[in-house]
């Protein structure tokens, strides 16, 4: 194939090419076409995935949200009727209220729990393996079984909660009550989840330079001062991250509220993600809501991912 | 903590001797400080662990021993009662096998989805793949709980609700995976990958020969993040399946609780089996599981 | 193949990425058997060069022919060429026999065979002993020896190396030095040695290319490239110390021609044509001679650098302009001292307004 074009009018405009201009563009185009063919075939099979079963479903929840009826007999549209009657319709407000309620008690006692245990855990010396797997052993249990778990605590007769306030002469008291219901739902994600955090503020606790630490006790810095002064800005970034993803998790509350409370006593722990389910799989067909009251949670979640994206960008960027 | 520096001038000796003292005050202080934060700690794991010993000892009582009052502390004699009636009156040998079977596709089909489409992410050139990435970062962590609705009508569409493939496919769309191991194989010496394609090898043996066994640790700890998900899944194995021989165990669970009114020592027997996989994975994979918690200061 | 056909060529060749060009009309012949070296300063464009040669990286323009086929299109595996890596990049999770082997594996040589080469390379690398080692438990020469090993029983039209001893240290690179220059007399192969070590260039290389920003600059034989320079850069690239230059220009004014700078200086038997030039005389030729000698430049010892055989000796020639000269390291020059230096008219190179030599 070289050979044909190495003649005498080889040496065309672009110098002393052997290989015509026109004859190279092709070749560097079957080039490509084949690279772009091998990324396609390792990205394919998993971008199919992500496209079918999360990109779809996201523009299909949009879709929805515009629309009322049952998926089942058809659906019509109506514009974004379903986001003005919303506020109206029987528990999505309490499910919002709710969630955003249960979010804002269980995050800061997960994260500063976590920290409290993490800054503990980190300068221990010996036998510090047994603690972390203890205190990261609830992480791994289902919301389900947390909370038939939780069941027990919480019983009024034989719960381990009232049984120690007998012990120690009180009376006893009804946990699940309307009153106290979300706070225990908040306080059993505590357990859940301190371990997880925990665990994350070890790690990047273990990696703060020591050499700071140093200088800093050298210059007589009190061990609330080297907290306060060092570890906390240091530790800035990765607390926001912390606090944006599980922020972000406590919104998704569900399996403990259906199992511990069944969302109630009446409405008191229908959290979002129970009233979608209530919504369509329970009771009634309303797609319509469960797609907008869907909607709106994934529009926080995106924005908080955002958020966090842009943060992770900032710190690159002066890095 | 610290010891206070000694102000003014102090004479030689002096300034040794309390040296000494001071050296011997410091050890003094890390050794009390030391065994406070092992009170502290103990004080921790024993009120996040005393849930799971209740429920353990619950589960080994009969209906009237669960109720008495002071309860029993050791459980001596065991009544074991609970646990027979779970194994063999109910599904929950069944649900087991769902959670392990779907748990245990889900890893194996991501471990290679993941895998090469952070290959792919991290090294080759083709149009589309920032944009891939970007939308992959962006939609990180939209929950399947939020996309019931579309995700119950697209498999019903397939006809596949209340299938395996119905519980198998929608978590396969998860990113994290993908995002993980881009940033696994970034990682890896550029040369290596150029010296394999000197030696012959092809973009895929590239993966299958030297990538994939030089990130076996990244390997192990997604593994591990997808497993533990899985097994912890709830809301969509809940709404895609409808008969029993189809659910998973938190389904079963949860169906325990719901139908059949308070059977206190059905459901503490239910919570301890269903711990038993997790416990025995957890101690077998013990760095690998608390690497699960670092893996997220690698999602970026 | 003909005797008379380069082993590698490279036609206009060009890389760019986006708008940030690397390289730029390289063109270059490599005869078969050549050892051929890549100098320049780090960002020059050397390695991507070498990278391009093997395929690593796609051409943005130009053709590179490989034994005389067309290369720009062909997998680097096809291009019958191997390449040593800066960092060895041996397969971390095989052992040295197998990495080794693993080209030949590749191309579907039966087992004997593969073990019989991987055998005879480790013997004359003196790697019999670290064969079933992994590339962790070796020393860094060790690694060097694998990584060449890796290449050697390929058999190739060409060996690319890419900088292979800068992760030695100092004592270990001289000898890994001539050992690499033993192993090209032995193999008689073509190699193409990318370095920003002008030391290694000139004493491994049959021929330097000099390259910087993207550009060729010169390529020649190590004498070659020392004494006649092709341009300023080279001039003070190559040479420890390199070159001095004297800014200035060319002036013919009253019949002869002369060089006007900061001294004056008759440009006899140099073709030079007038305008602004430059003025360059290697450390070695300027002569220290005593304040009475006729045509010499006075000057004041700055500063005496005592490197043990030698001595070079700074010297102000005019308000800050120096002068480094290279004398015997027995001569007694004092700071301070008044000398006149002479740069004898036969050792002077001149290069015009553009920096490039004056022939």
């Amino acid at each position: 194939m070289t050979d044909a074009v190495m003649t005498e009018g080889g040496r065309n405009a672009a110098g002393r090419l052997r290989l015509s201009p026109a004859e190279h563009r092709r070749l560097a185009r079957k080039a490509r076409l084949r690279r772009e063919l091998t990324g396609w075939m390792f990205l394919g099979p998993m971008f199919l995935c992500f496209v079918l079963f999360l990109v779809v479903p996201v523009c299909g929840t949009v879709w929805w949200s515009l629309r009322t009826g049952n998926i089942a007999s058809g659906t019509s549209f109506v514009g974004l009727q379903n986001f003005y009657d919303l506020p109206g319709v029987v528990g999505a407000g309490s499910a919002i209220a709710n969630t955003l309620i249960f979010a804002a008690i269980s995050v800061p006692l997960i994260l500063v729990g976590a920290l409290g245990v993490a800054l503990i855990l980190a300068k221990i010396r010996h036998g510090g393996s047994i603690y972390r797997f203890l205190v990261y052993f609830p992480v791994l249990v289902p919301g389900v079984v947390a909370a038939l778990i939780w069941l027990f605590l919480t019983n009024v007769d034989f719960g381990l909660f009232n049984n120690v306030m007998k012990a120690f002469g009180a009376y006893p008291v009804t946990w699940l009550g309307a009153d106290s219901a979300l706070g225990v739902l908040a306080v059993l994600d505590v357990w859940r989840n301190i371990g997880y955090w925990a665990m994350f503020f070890v790690a990047a606790i273990i990696g703060l330079p020591t050499e700071l630490y140093q200088a800093a006790e050298l210059d007589g810095a009190s061990t609330w001062a080297r907290f306060r002064y060092l570890t906390l800005p240091l530790l800035r970034r990765i607390i926001f991250f912390a606090v944006i993803v599980s922020t972000i998790w406590g919104l998704q509350v569900f399996d403990t509220a259906l199992v511990l409370t069944n969302g109630g006593p009446g409405t008191a722990t229908t959290t979002v993600i129970y009233r979608v389910w209530l919504y369509v799989f329970a009771s009634n067909n309303k797609v319509g809501f469960a797609s907008a009251i869907s909607l709106v949670l994934i529009l926080v979640i995106l924005a908080l991912t955002l958020v966090q994206m842009r943060l992770l960008r900032d710190r690159r960027g002066i890095d | 903590m610290a010891v206070e520096a000694g102000t003014g001038r102090v004479a030689p000796a002096e300034l040794r001797r309390s040296a000494v003292d001071h050296a011997r005050a410091r050890r003094a202080s890390r050794r009390r400080n030391e065994l406070l934060r092992h009170l502290a700690l103990a004080v921790i794991t024993f009120i996040l662990v005393a849930p799971f010993y209740y429920v353990f000892l619950a589960s080994l009582k009969n209906a009237t021993e669960i109720f008495s009052y002071p309860p029993k502390l050791l459980p001596f004699p065991p009544f074991f009662g609970n646990y027979k009636k779970l194994l063999f009156d109910t599904g929950f040998l069944r649900w087991m096998f769902n959670t392990l079977f779907v748990a245990g596709s889900v890893t194996t089909l991501k471990i290679f989805l993941d895998s090469m489409a952070g290959y792919a992410l991290a090294k080759i050139d083709m149009t589309g793949k920032k944009v891939v990435f970007l939308a992959m970062l962006i939609l990180l962590m939209v929950p399947i709980g939020a996309l019931v609705v579309p995700l119950w009508a697209l498999m019903s569409s397939f006809g596949l609700i209340d299938t395996y493939a119905a519980l198998i496919l929608p978590p396969l769309a998860n990113p994290l995976g993908a995002i993980l191991m881009r940033q696994f194989i970034l990682g890896l010496p550029k040369d290596l990958e150029n010296a394999a394609r000197l030696d012959g090898l092809s973009e895929f043996g590239i993966y299958w020969r030297i990538v994939l066994p030089l990130i076996k640790p990244g390997l192990v700890v997604l593994a591990v993040i997808i497993f533990t998900d899985q097994f912890m899944s709830f809301i969509w194995p809940l709404i895609a399946t409808t008969s029993d021989e189809l659910q998973v165990l938190t389904v079963g669970v949860a169906a325990l609780r719901a139908h059949g009114g308070a059977n206190y020592g059905l459901w503490s027997a239910s919570a301890v089996m269903s711990l038993i996989p997790v416990g025995v994975f957890f101690f077998v994979l013990q760095r690998q599981f608390l690497a699960r918690s670092l893996a997220g200061a690698l999602k970026q | 193949m003909t005797a008379t056909q380069p082993a590698i060529e490279l036609i206009d060749v060009g890389k760019h990425y986006g708008s940030v060009s690397v390289l730029t009309g390289v063109n270059l012949a490599i005869a078969d058997g050549e050892f051929i070296a890549l100098l320049g300063p780090s960002g020059c464009g050397k390695s991507t060069l070498l990278k391009l040669i093997a395929g690593l990286e796609e051409l943005s323009g130009g053709e590179i022919y490989v034994g005389g086929q067309l290369a720009n299109y062909l997998k680097p595996s096809d291009r019958d060429v191997a390449m040593v890596f800066q960092n060895y990049a041996l397969y971390p999770h095989m052992t040295v026999r197998e990495n080794i082997g693993f080209p030949l594996k590749m191309r579907g040589l039966a087992k004997e065979a593969i073990g019989e080469k991987v055998q005879a390379a480790a013997a004359f690398l003196q790697l019999g002993a670290q064969l079933d080692r992994f590339p962790d438990e070796l020393s860094g020469g060790q690694r060097q020896r694998v990584a060449l090993g890796r290449a050697i029983v390929r058999e190739p039209l060409a060996f690319l190396m890419d900088e292979p001893l800068s992760n030695l240290d100092a004592l270990l690179r001289v000898e890994m030095r001539t050992e690499l220059v033993r192993l090209h007399k032995r193999v008689g192969r073509t190699t193409i040695y990318v370095t920003h070590d002008q030391v290694e260039a000139m004493t491994m290389a049959n021929r330097i290319v000099l390259m910087h920003k993207g550009v060729i600059q010169q390529v020649g034989t190590p004498s070659e490239v020392y004494s006649r320079p092709a341009n300023t850069f080279v001039a003070t690239f190559v040479g420890s110390p390199p070159m001095n230059l004297f800014q200035g220009r060319v002036d013919s004014a009253g019949g002869c021609r002369k060089f006007v700078g900061a001294f004056e200086l008759p440009l006899d038997g140099i073709a030079a044509s007038e305008g602004t030039a430059t003025l360059g005389i290697r450390p070695e030729q300027v002569q220290i001679v005593p304040t009475d000698t006729p045509q010499a430049l006075g000057a004041t010892v700055e500063l005496v650098e005592r490197v043990g055989a030698d001595s070079f000796v700074v010297s102000q020639i005019a308000d800050g302009v120096t002068i480094n000269a290279r004398v015997d390291g027995a001569r007694q020059v004092r700071e301070g001292d008044r000398v006149a230096v002479r740069l004898p008219a036969a050792e002077l190179r001149l290069f015009d307004a553009a920096g490039r030599a004056v022939d």
